[in-house]
């Protein structure tokens, strides 16, 4: 099958004069990264206000929305003789009357962690340790569905819920009636859904320059899950990574036989979260001194305790940097497992921690200068702004991972089939989509920062890229919303709408390099997507 | 160098391995031209007698579907046209079956043993290379994760702005880099420069962290340009160690990290007015002066394994006072604020305070409380201001206690007021502002 080995270009001795080789460039990258939660700096930031505001704030913004969705699909709608009625707040609806009432979900259910228990157990100081759902999935009825606003809460019921997933934060209309018990029967729920979705480069023709490179396909690349941890057991796959992105290996950019896979084409790289591995600090701290291994459980500080602090695998995440950005711009994303706060948002980290690959960082922000983004940018979790004209959001992981709790998946504590479990995680990306809310279950089980003025995780604008990072799979999909004008109501569709005018935004569950070893490419015209795997070919030696 | 001597020491006699970078980065030459040397020396040997060299090869094309495939490939992969919930409107767009499968393509590394094997799994290749070359077969794969740090370590000075188009690395016009913050060769240099008295590079001409924007075509250029006289300035090996790292945080930036590096930031502000530079200036002088004084290159081992064993002795030295210096910052609650400060780091953008002139410790003294003394008969007597508690109740009949600056009299038989901490006066705010100033001297003198 395989042609001879004397056929390829590099299996051959090296031709006697040294031929000049030409110099291989790259596609420049058009960024605007935007700075929706980035944090004040120092003093500006407090700590001390209500959650409260935020899902004030969240209901604000949303429920007109919703109330439109709602009023568009059931205005008018006569159920069994009787007429739909609009009900303006919770506590108004009625017992035995048909209405619809728009509202935040809050889930009540048996193993989310409660604070207020936390605090009787003076554990408050620990994050929540990691579940793997909130449910109890021996006893469904355990879990409680309300919908709540200023006015109060009503819980909800009915079979229809079943066959819905919601969480906590999600702000829905719902259709129905109050039975004898004080419940809310639903019939249908309504979501936002898909916000209003800004056409590439935002409608403007980009600056000249970027124009005409923006002709031929570029590339965005995702990685995510590096989980670097300084020793030698790191994977080679990191290397092979390396030698890809700056073109030494691989499809380099003037093979003819596939030209598109040229990493040239490659204008930026963005690395969503967990690029340390976390085991290490812990390890390293527990084979120091036995106490330490008290302090395992905590979330990630700064202030290490010296003897502990393993300075290795930071130092190799910032060489790796090093190594690639001569060549090709990054954007870092903080997640989990990295040194940077613990709650959402997580901001950047810092530039410290990279003596090397803080040369391309942008200059330090003085006063209130807006800052410039670097060519090494460290960025925030969750991060949106504009590559290449299309906008992206993306999370590290944690918006997902805490929403899957919520939902209760067949197969009780045994871990589900792969399958379905990735299948759950694009619908809840998808789902998050719809109810324009990036990080519903925030503040709620996701910590996050007390946000008094606005809530940033509502989705305003809708993305045209939404990433996840550190999924155990990788998986892609595309969701379109509706088209914006409907003119006699979605049945009458004509099929003639304009497919350039709904909502269509490209979901990716990025798969953890360190387990996977792929790196995920998005093309810059079309936004259909490729997959580099690395890896190490596991020899007879290895496998017996 | 001849590649073949270069590889003949390399891999025969010292028998370590030798990737095609690393190759690349040693003889200079293009990374594909490396890659068809590496094979050459391979074939060659081995004709001579075999089994002395072993590769290792990248296979780069698309792989077959690892399961008994359907025609589709990974299953993984597909792009899959999602369930929508009942509740969500349907949207699925229709897109055709054919765009269904995701193209996958892999990059994989296989010994020479396994080569054959490997190709099989592949649908079509598109490349193979040699990727090292070793003397023994190799167990464990990951032994070339080292041989690249090799890289780092002996060729990490090279500029990769100026020479990457000479190892064939993809070039990118527009790439941004901050001047005078020449990143700090890792490691090597730390063992053979004391950095020593050759320091003190205040008057280099160092740009301060600010950027050129560069819509031009060749920033690296003049950048790059700019490096290299700052090389070739200075003649002695020991020179061109302290040039490469004009800007300071060198040593600090060294593998151990942020912790000193912390302190060195932290320095300054004592010195702040001391020195009108940029505070990245000043923090490199007091870096200098600690190497000066005691070892403080080998403060800052380069935590690759070889190094770290030899250092171990020292590491614990450092550990051991890093520890009191934490206890010493414990003692005093403003010095621990400026530390918390430092550590907290809260976000990227919020820096300002490394290259603004650094703000000076606030000089917080509490209002001075008063005494006058007279000497009366060869006795002093005096009356001094000190603040009482007092407790009263009010109107209300709550307990209100307050402090209240009193005058009471004393002799010289009792101890001198500004000792007592209970007195406002904190001893420990003194001695603070003395400390801060001793923790350069304990880098200083010792």
């Amino acid at each position: 099958m395989a042609p001879d080995a004397e056929n390829y270009t590099f299996l051959c001795p090296p031709s006697k004069e040294e031929q000049e080789q030409e110099p291989v460039y790259r596609a420049p990258s058009n960024y605007n990264p935007r700075l929706t939660f980035h944090l004040p700096a120092g003093t500006g930031r407090h700590y001390q206000q209500q959650y409260g505001d935020m899902y004030f704030l969240r209901l604000a913004k949303l429920k007109p929305t919703v109330e439109q969705v709602a009023t568009d699909a059931w205005d008018g709608l006569t159920i069994a003789g009787e007429k739909v009625r609009r009900v303006d707040r919770v506590l108004d609806v009625r017992q035995g009357e048909l209405c619809w009432v728009a509202g935040t979900v809050y889930m009540h259910l048996p193993m989310k962690p409660n604070i207020l228990e936390d605090l009787s157990r003076e554990n408050f100081t620990s994050a929540p340790p990691p579940l793997r759902t909130y449910t109890d999935p021996s006893d469904p009825s355990l879990t409680r569905i309300m919908l709540e606003d200023e006015s109060g809460r009503l819980r909800l019921t009915g079979n229809f819920l079943q066959s819905t997933q919601l969480a906590t934060g999600a702000i829905i209309a719902a259709l129905g009636t109050e039975n004898a018990n004080g419940d809310f029967e639903v019939i249908d729920i309504k979501l936002p859904d898909l916000a209003p979705q800004l056409r590439r480069w935002n409608g403007n023709a980009p600056e000249n320059g970027v124009q005409a490179a923006g002709k031929e396909h570029g590339k965005i690349a995702f990685v995510s899950g590096l989980e670097i941890t300084g020793t030698s057991s790191d994977t080679l796959a990191l290397e092979l990574l390396t030698d890809y992105l700056l073109g030494y290996t691989g499809f380099s950019g003037n093979d003819d036989n596939s030209p598109s896979l040229g990493s040239s084409k490659i204008s930026r790289l963005v690395i969503a979260g967990n690029s340390l591995g976390a085991s290490v600090i812990g390890d390293v701290a527990s084979t120091n001194s036995g106490d330490a291994a008290a302090k395992k459980a905590q979330p990630k500080k700064y202030g290490y305790d010296a003897s502990a602090y393993n300075a290795a695998p930071i130092t190799r995440l910032d060489n790796f940097l090093a190594e690639i950005l001569p060549s090709i711009p990054v954007t870092l994303m903080p997640g989990e497992k990295d040194p940077a706060n613990f709650s959402l948002p997580q901001q950047g980290i810092h530039r410290t921690m990279f003596p090397q690959a803080r040369a391309y960082s942008a200059p330090p922000v003085r006063g209130d200068e807006k800052p410039e983004a670097g060519w090494f940018d460290s960025v925030t979790n969750p991060w949106d702004g504009d590559v290449e004209g299309w906008r992206l959001w993306g999370c590290s992981g944690q918006n997902v991972d805490d929403v899957l709790r919520y939902i209760s998946i067949e197969g009780g504590n045994s871990s589900p089939d792969k399958e379905t479990d990735s299948d759950a995680r694009m619908r809840i990306m998808e789902a998050m989509l719809r109810w324009r809310c990036g990080v519903p279950t925030a503040p709620d089980t996701i910590w996050s920062y007390p946000y008094q003025s606005d809530d940033p995780y509502v989705i305003e604008s809708c993305p045209h890229i939404f990433f996840v990072g550190n999924q155990p799979q990788f998986k892609t999909a595309t969701i379109e919303g509706d088209v914006p004008l409907r003119l006699d109501g979605d049945t009458e569709m004509t099929g003639t709408a304009d497919d350039s005018d709904a909502a269509r935004v490209r979901l990716l569950a990025l798969p953890k390099f360190n387990e996977t070893g792929e790196l995920i490419l998005v093309d810059t015209e079309t936004l259909e997507v490729e997959v580099v795997r690395f890896g190490v070919f596991k020899g007879q030696e290895e496998q017996k | 160098m001849d590649s073949k001597l270069y590889l003949a020491e390399n891999v025969l006699n010292e028998r370590n391995p030798v990737t095609y970078r690393l190759l690349s980065r040693a003889l200079k030459v293009h990374a594909n031209r490396a890659k068809q040397i590496l094979f050459e020396f391979h074939r060659n040997e081995n004709a001579k007698k075999p089994q002395t060299v072993h590769a290792t090869y990248v296979i780069s094309g698309i792989q077959k579907a690892p399961e008994p495939a359907p025609t589709n490939g990974h299953a993984d992969d597909e792009d899959e046209m999602m369930q929508s919930s009942p509740y969500l409107p349907s949207s699925m767009p229709n897109q055709d079956a054919a765009s269904d499968s995701i193209r996958t393509t892999s990059i994989v590394l296989a010994r020479e043993e396994d080569l054959e094997d490997a190709k099989s799994t592949f649908q079509s290749i598109s490349t193979i290379h040699v990727y090292s070359l070793q003397p023994t077969a190799l167990p464990d794969l990951n032994v070339l994760v080292d041989a690249n740090r090799e890289i780092a370590n002996t060729h990490g000075q090279e500029d990769p702005l100026e020479c990457g188009k000479q190892w064939g690395m993809i070039q990118n016009r527009n790439v941004k880099r901050r001047t005078g913050a020449r990143p700090p060769p890792p490691a090597p240099p730390a063992v053979k420069a004391p950095a020593a008295k050759a320091s003190k590079p205040s008057t280099e001409p160092t740009v301060p962290a600010k950027r050129p924007l560069q819509k031009e075509a060749f920033p690296a250029k003049t950048e790059a340009t700019k490096s290299d006289e700052l090389k070739s300035e200075p003649s002695s090996a020991a020179n061109s160690q302290t040039s490469s790292k004009p800007s300071g945080k060198a040593a600090p930036a060294k593998q151990k990290g942020s912790l000193f590096s912390s302190f060195a930031k932290a320095k300054p502000k004592t010195k702040a007015s001391a020195t009108a530079e940029p505070a990245a200036h000043s923090a490199e002088d007091v870096v200098l002066d600690d190497a000066s004084e005691e070892e403080a290159e080998e403060l800052f081992p380069d935590s690759t394994d070889k190094v770290a064993a030899a250092t171990r002795e020292n590491r614990k030295e450092r550990e051991d006072r890093l520890k009191k210096m934490m206890d010493d910052d414990d003692d005093d609650d403003d010095d621990d604020d400026d530390e918390a400060d430092d550590e907290e780091m809260p976000d990227a953008d919020e820096e300002p305070r490394e290259p603004t002139p650094v703000e000076q410790p606030p000089p917080s003294k509490p209002a001075e409380l008063k005494e006058e003394v007279t000497v009366q008969g060869g006795r002093r007597r005096g009356k001094r201001q000190v603040m009482k508690k007092k407790t009263v109740k009010d109107e209300e009949g709550y307990l209100v206690t307050r402090e209240e600056a009193t005058w009471e009299s004393f002799s010289e038989d009792e101890p001198m007021p500004k000792k007592k901490p209970a007195v406002n006066v904190p001893k420990a705010k003194a001695g603070k502002a003395a400390g801060q100033g001793n923790i350069m001297s304990f880098f200083g003198k010792k």
